[in-house]
């Protein structure tokens, strides 16, 4: 019967509280002395009466006293204060690898949805055209821009630099930006997100997912077109060198293969990087697509940061359930968290 | 209202999934289940019965039933009518005009299928005196296009849980008017549907993909989906009205036959154990006092 329906019954907001609040205090009222600068502070509260500190965001400055303007915690670096929220909107920084959603066509600049306060900027001159022909951007590739992307297209791109105004302007210009196709989105709160060396993962099932630093997620298949032409040219050569030594044979290695560089820009970009036609996409695939997306918002549900390795922990913990349906569920959801932080404990 | 954009190749992946011979949903539910749902009943104090459904997208919908004693008009020709016009269904969706076409659709089908599965005979009191039902829907927030499905589940739990003061004074007051005396103690009250045979029909909005159907559509389902069915379920049956309905504002191909009577048995299939999960939060609920 669960399978089709499962309704609960709402937990006693009074009741809990009261018993909550009451412990939370006790437990404030202990632990304050101790770790004063790691406290989490409340809008309105007031941090410091002390006047030498350099008030940074999150902060508000009245009679010579220094407050905190939102929910989250105190970070104090040298002599600048700040608070950093808990939750909120998305706060761009240059070099973010975010997934977007086009809003707006406009003159030579496209508007993205990448969940800040501002929509961000894609100008006509920071993507790359089809055919990765390097000329200046002409007024009739500005006449075509809904051509490349239009309204509703979703898109990962990089932070080139933040405008005066904390809005975000974006750029493609590499093989590893541009339209996404071949699999399914899914929001999460952009606090979740851990900001790493690489946001662009593949994972088991021959997955790969996209952890935009924006809290927007990309899950699609793996194209292996790439993957054919990267060469074993490092690490485990003296074993490949044994068990297919004819095949490393015929392929000869030449500089810069293997890398997503500039130079295969030509080969690699025709009007397919626009594309909006998906590959094949077998049964499987989506139904692992589906199992994946649900593992990360059953992550997202109980407030755990949303990694590579804690994504591919939840999904080995989620195939205990055949029907991966059932990872909407809260109860179930609370248990895939509790597992997968049980793992890392595990491993120290 | 809440409007979804998708990009081309998400809503032909959505398109090819949900359409493919073993369909495979965005989060990977069966067709005939539901999104996990939050309820509660018997809250309002000042109603006579209440209730409150929540899903896990944050879209919520609140209904409340309200009992009045009205003085019934003593004209025999038409006292069938006259008990008809004792429910009276008020409709408020979030972001949409209380005048505007949707909503008055939703309201009147409502009504019209509420009419005929109220037993209206126990809302009489004497000859002269009746209760009128007055059921307040608020829908709070909701992503779906036609958020029915969630209507109608708050509204049947209200009407479940719905009690009635027991009448105290003489029922026959047709020779000297009385006013109506209700006992104080709400122990004795009667449950509106207690021991009737009838229950509050059920309305289910459906999805049409291809050949499949889906029930309790996502908001990026309906979006991509073709055709969208509405059914009403009443005591293990599908009654009138069924219509359909448009969910994407493209896409809209015909319906045939096959698809309504895959529609039908899928609800005919779901329709008992939606009545019974919500009746054990409704007995469940009926417990607390409230008054």
């Amino acid at each position: 019967m669960t399978e089709i329906i499962s309704i609960r019954k709402p937990l006693n907001p009074n009741a809990d509280s009261d018993v909550e609040s009451s412990d939370e205090e006790m437990l404030e009222a202990s632990l304050a002395p101790k770790n004063n600068n790691q406290s989490i502070v409340t809008p309105g509260e007031l941090i410091t009466e002390d006047p030498i500190w350099m008030r940074g965001h999150g902060t508000y400055y009245l009679n010579e006293k220094t407050y905190s303007s939102v929910a989250g915690t105190i970070s104090k670096v040298n002599k600048l204060l700040s608070v950093v929220p808990l939750r909120g909107r998305y706060q761009p920084e240059t070099g973010d690898h975010v997934v977007g959603r086009i809003t707006e066509v406009g003159p030579k600049r496209w508007k993205v949805d990448i969940g800040a306060r501002q929509d961000a900027a894609l100008m006509l001159g920071s993507v790359n055209l089809p055919g990765g022909v390097l000329r200046r951007k002409s007024e009739s590739d500005e006449l075509q821009m809904r051509n490349f992307l239009k309204e509703g297209d979703l898109l990962n791109a990089e932070v080139q630099s933040i405008f005066q105004d904390g809005s975000a302007s974006l750029h493609t210009r590499s093989l590893k930006y541009g339209k996404l196709r071949n699999g399914y989105f899914v929001k999460v709160p952009s606090s979740l997100i851990i900001r790493q060396k690489n946001h662009l993962h593949e994972l088991p099932g021959s997955i790969t997912i996209i952890i935009g630093v924006n809290g927007y997620i990309w899950i699609s298949k793996t194209l292996y077109q790439h993957q054919k032409s990267l060469p074993s040219t490092t690490g485990n050569n003296a074993l490949d060198s044994t068990v297919s030594s004819a095949a490393a044979k015929s392929n000869s290695y030449t500089p810069g293969q293997g890398s997503v560089s500039i130079t295969r820009l030509e080969e690699e970009s025709s009007w397919e990087i626009y594309s909006d036609k998906n590959e094949p996409i077998s049964v499987a695939t989506k139904d692992t697509i589906a199992r994946y997306a649900n593992c990360v918002k059953a992550l997202a549900k109980c407030d755990i940061g949303i990694t590579e390795t804690r994504i591919i922990a939840a999904y080995e913990a989620s195939m205990v359930y055949e029907n991966a349906g059932l990872l909407l569920d809260e109860e179930t959801m609370k248990s895939i968290g509790e597992d997968v932080l049980n793992r890392e404990r595990m491993r120290g | 209202m809440f409007k979804i954009t998708l990009s081309p190749a998400e809503r032909s992946y959505l398109h090819e999934s949900l359409s493919c011979l073993s369909p495979i949903r965005p989060d990977a539910r069966l067709n005939k289940q539901f999104r996990p749902l939050e309820a509660t009943c018997s809250f309002l104090p000042g109603s006579n019965g209440s209730a409150r459904i929540r899903m896990a997208d944050g879209a919520e919908c609140l209904a409340s039933v309200k009992a009045k004693v009205v003085s019934l008009q003593l004209n025999n020709a038409n006292s069938a009518q006259h008990l008809k016009n004792l429910i009276e269904v008020d409709l408020d969706i979030n972001g949409i005009r209380d005048d505007s076409n949707l909503s008055s659709t939703i309201a009147s089908s409502l009504k019209g299928s509420l009419v005929k599965h109220i037993p209206l005979e126990k809302l009489r009191l004497t000859h002269r005196y009746a209760f009128k039902l007055f059921i307040d829907i608020v829908v709070l927030s909701h992503s779906s296009v036609y958020p029915l499905t969630l209507l109608s589940l708050a509204t049947y739990m209200a009407l479940k849980s719905t009690k009635l003061p027991l009448l105290t004074s003489t029922v026959n007051d047709r020779d000297i008017e009385e006013q109506p005396m209700f006992s104080d103690d709400w122990e004795s009250s009667l449950a509106l549907f207690g021991d009737s045979s009838l229950s509050p029909p059920l309305l289910f909005v459906v999805a049409v993909v291809k050949d499949n159907i889906f029930i309790d559509p996502s908001p990026e389902e309906e979006s991509v989906s073709e055709n969208g069915i509405c059914l009403t379920y009443a005591n293990g049956k599908i009654i009138s009205p069924l219509q359909t309905i448009s969910l994407s504002p493209k896409d809209n191909t015909g319906i045939n036959s096959a698809q309504i009577l895959k529609a039908h048995a899928l609800v005919k299939e779901i329709g008992p154990l939606v009545v019974k999960s919500l009746d054990e939060i409704v007995s469940d609920d009926s417990i607390k006092t409230i008054f």
